[in-house]
């Protein structure tokens, strides 16, 4: 009887032991090599493509790499390829922090720029895109602005991959405009002008997605990013640029300040979701709605219809605005593992490349990161849109990207007090400019 | 049989896989976080040991006073809805004949909804534009009521938010208490009958201070559920606008993931761990000399 329960007591000791092992087995590791083997079989040969995305199942960049990924592994006999999708953001940064921490990248990530990407390279984990670019000959063949906007601040390098071209303008209802006989705004001043116009003809002026940080960044940024390009944001972090002294900034806390404030956004703005504020302006509320490319299959029926039309970013009034009027990004750019990066993905990234304008107007229906000539085929706005960034060089500054994450929380906070009119843009600018510590 | 339970081992074996569980998914995590607080580190890369320049920054911290303060007022809202509120509804359960079962399950429902689901309702519910039900019903009163803000207006925000809290969890407490009312003896009732008293004095007399104990157990979980309360806030209101909305746990949250300060992350987390001791261990005291005198 005591040597079966000394029997039992060691068995389940053992199982603990080695749950906990398994456990522990999964943590940090210091070994630099230590990427996830998974990809790979028993001899060291790759088994599979792995890929790690912030995005949902119907988002363009999972659309385009799904397309791509298998066919390449088809092509090269390899298993389907694996994709870990994380809709959220907080989540993907923790998860990707996860991954940074254990040194186990998958072959394929989404990266920002900024700390994380930092992160990844310190690890030896990002390869050098631009560099690759040149490998196979593409280089060139990449929208300038987009080029522009992957640069590292730190190396001047490239290291993130376009999920597809993204710009940004307003979409306005024409049909309203022309009832009431207004003009697509071509500065602030008239913007603020139309917008009260229809404020008295019992019009919601204008929609946005207040519950989404970038949303109402946009408008405190827009003046900063036409007057100074990324030279307010860079001089904001380095302690030399001030909200309270800098003329361009000050005019975007003002703008977010009035638009709140005189009640030109639709009631309940901070708790309107992109999704729901996508589905307002396209459902008939409202008269103007900043938004992109992404969002040109929305779009299309009604600008078919003669109901719709689209402007760029206004001027600032009596002050020195860049050429560029059209925010033009690549999104959540997508890095390459550069432990893994063996001659299969070499070919794979050369296959990405190839086929990446195909995927992108067939299947995903964005705008390509490369230069090559659209299909026949796709949606009118495809074709009226292009103009607006064909010879654009300098691309849109996210805040979002050159902030550090502290900062940036705060500001969220701090842009809403504004919007709300809870703040006032001098209070706004005090407490912005404290953020920063010189 | 009886005298094997009454041994030392027994118990020990029973009490043994809960308790290490417990250590080591609170209590490690509660160490692990108290170590962390005491580093500048962002989560990726090298940690820098910086002493108590957390705690000390903590204290000077404005925005995390308003947190405390938030979530006191949110506790006292969520106690008041949970426990009072389903100590009353499962008074009106005991007095009902016919429709019980149907009405326990359906105030019961919001129980088992996820808190996604239950925000996402109420966040149409509340909408402004497009006007959701409830203000499209208030502006049948004023019309200006269907332009009134419930979840981005910083002055009820807050209120809503643990409105939503207590409704979801009010059903599980009312059970809790209808089971505790409908244990009560027979004959307590009865004796409370034949001295004259009426159904109020019944209850107030004779039922209440008999489920005292359940009242206080269920005080406690709604005060630690409170206190840590995490996915209504975030959800409905993210916390705004602005800090309106903010609870300690929201904030700690925002601070270690996404401003990516996981020191000063974890030591609020230390900070909201003492908060809870603290206010639980004076509750527990308040309500111990009451049992006594």
């Amino acid at each position: 009887m005591r040597k079966k329960k000394l029997t039992a007591l060691l068995l389940a000791g053992v199982m603990a032991i080695s749950a906990a092992l398994t456990g522990c087995g999964s943590g940090t590791s210091d070994d630099a090599s230590g990427s996830d083997q998974s990809s790979e079989g028993g001899n060291g040969e790759r088994k599979k493509i792995t890929a790690l995305l912030r995005c949902s199942e119907t988002s363009a960049k999972y659309i385009i790499l799904k397309k791509l990924l298998t066919e390449f592994s088809e092509e090269k006999g390899l298993e389907e390829p694996e994709f870990e999708l994380v809709n959220g953001d907080a989540d993907y940064v923790t998860k990707l922090q996860l991954y940074i921490n254990s040194n186990s990248l998958p072959d394929i990530y989404g990266c920002a720029n900024g700390a994380l990407s930092a992160a990844a390279k310190d690890i030896d984990s990002m390869i050098n895109v631009g560099d690759e670019l040149e490998r196979i000959g593409m280089k060139d063949d990449m929208n300038g602005a987009l080029y522009d906007f992957f640069t590292d601040a730190d190396d001047g390098n490239v290291y993130l991959f376009p999920e597809s071209l993204n710009c940004e303008f307003f979409f306005y209802r024409k049909d309203i405009f022309d009832k009431y006989n207004l003009e697509a705004p071509k500065n602030w001043d008239e913007f603020l002008e139309v917008c009260k116009t229809l404020k008295e003809k019992g019009e919601i002026p204008l929609v946005v997605a207040g519950k989404e940080n970038w949303q109402l960044m946009r408008y405190l940024s827009f003046a900063p990013w036409r007057m100074t390009k990324d030279g307010f944001i860079k001089g904001y972090m380095d302690g030399t640029e001030t909200f309270s002294d800098n003329v361009a900034a000050k005019s975007g806390a003002e703008l977010l300040y009035t638009l709140g404030t005189e009640e030109y956004f639709q009631g309940g703005f901070l708790s309107t979701d992109y999704t729901a504020a996508t589905d307002l302006f396209f459902g008939g509320t409202g008269c103007m709605w900043y938004s992109g490319s992404g969002q040109i299959t929305q779009a299309s029926e009604m600008y078919e219809a003669g109901e719709l039309g689209f402007f760029a970013v206004p001027d600032v009034k009596g002050e020195d605005n860049m050429d560029t009027n059209v925010p033009i990004h690549g999104g959540f750019g997508t890095a390459f593992n550069a432990q893994t990066y063996d001659d299969t993905m070499k070919e794979c990234f050369q296959y990405i490349c190839e086929n990446y304008s195909e995927a992108c107007y067939k299947e995903a229906k964005v705008f390509s990161p490369f230069n090559d000539e659209m299909p026949e085929g796709l949606d009118s706005l495809f074709y009226d849109l292009y103009p607006m960034f064909e010879t654009a060089t300098d691309a849109w500054v996210s805040w979002d990207d050159k902030l550090d994450s502290a900062t940036l929380t705060s500001l969220v906070d701090e842009q809403q007090k504004l919007a709300q009119g809870s703040e006032t843009p001098e209070e706004f600018e005090k407490v912005a400019d404290s953020l920063i510590t010189k | 049989m009886q005298k094997a339970f009454g041994r030392k081992k027994v118990i020990f074996m029973f009490l043994a896989p809960a308790l290490i569980v417990y250590i080591f998914f609170v209590v490690v995590s509660v160490v692990w976080a108290g170590y962390y607080s005491f580093f500048d580190w962002s989560g990726v890369g090298e940690k820098t040991f910086i002493w108590f320049q957390n705690y000390i920054q903590l204290m000077q911290d404005r925005i995390f006073w308003s947190t405390v303060g938030h979530t006191l007022a949110y506790t006292v809202i969520c106690v008041l809805i949970q426990v009072f509120g389903g100590l009353l509804f499962a008074i009106f359960l005991t007095r009902l004949t016919k429709g019980r079962a149907l009405l326990q399950t359906l105030y019961y429902v919001p129980v088992v909804i996820s808190s996604v689901a239950v925000c996402q309702i109420f966040g149409k519910l509340l909408s402004v534009t497009p006007t959701g039900v409830i203000n499209a019903f208030l502006s049948l009163f004023n019309a200006d009521l269907a332009m009134m803000e419930w979840i981005s207006n910083g002055e009820v925000a807050l209120y809503v938010a643990a409105f939503v809290e207590g409704y979801k969890y009010l059903g599980l407490y009312m059970v809790i208490f209808y089971a505790a009312l409908i244990g009560v003896p027979k004959d307590l009732e009865e004796a409370a009958i034949v001295d004259g008293a009426n159904v109020v004095q019944q209850f107030w007399r004779v039922k209440i201070p008999y489920i005292k104990p359940v009242i206080i157990s269920n005080c406690i979980l709604v005060l630690n559920g409170s206190l840590r309360s995490f996915d209504i806030s975030y959800l409905l209101t993210k916390g705004g606008p602005g800090n309106a909305s903010e609870l300690m746990s929201t904030y700690m949250y925002k601070q270690a993931f996404s401003s990516m300060k996981y020191g000063y992350g974890s030591a609020i987390a230390m900070v909201i761990v003492i908060i809870c001791m603290a206010v639980g261990f004076t509750f527990r005291r308040v309500t111990e000399r009451g049992e006594k005198v």
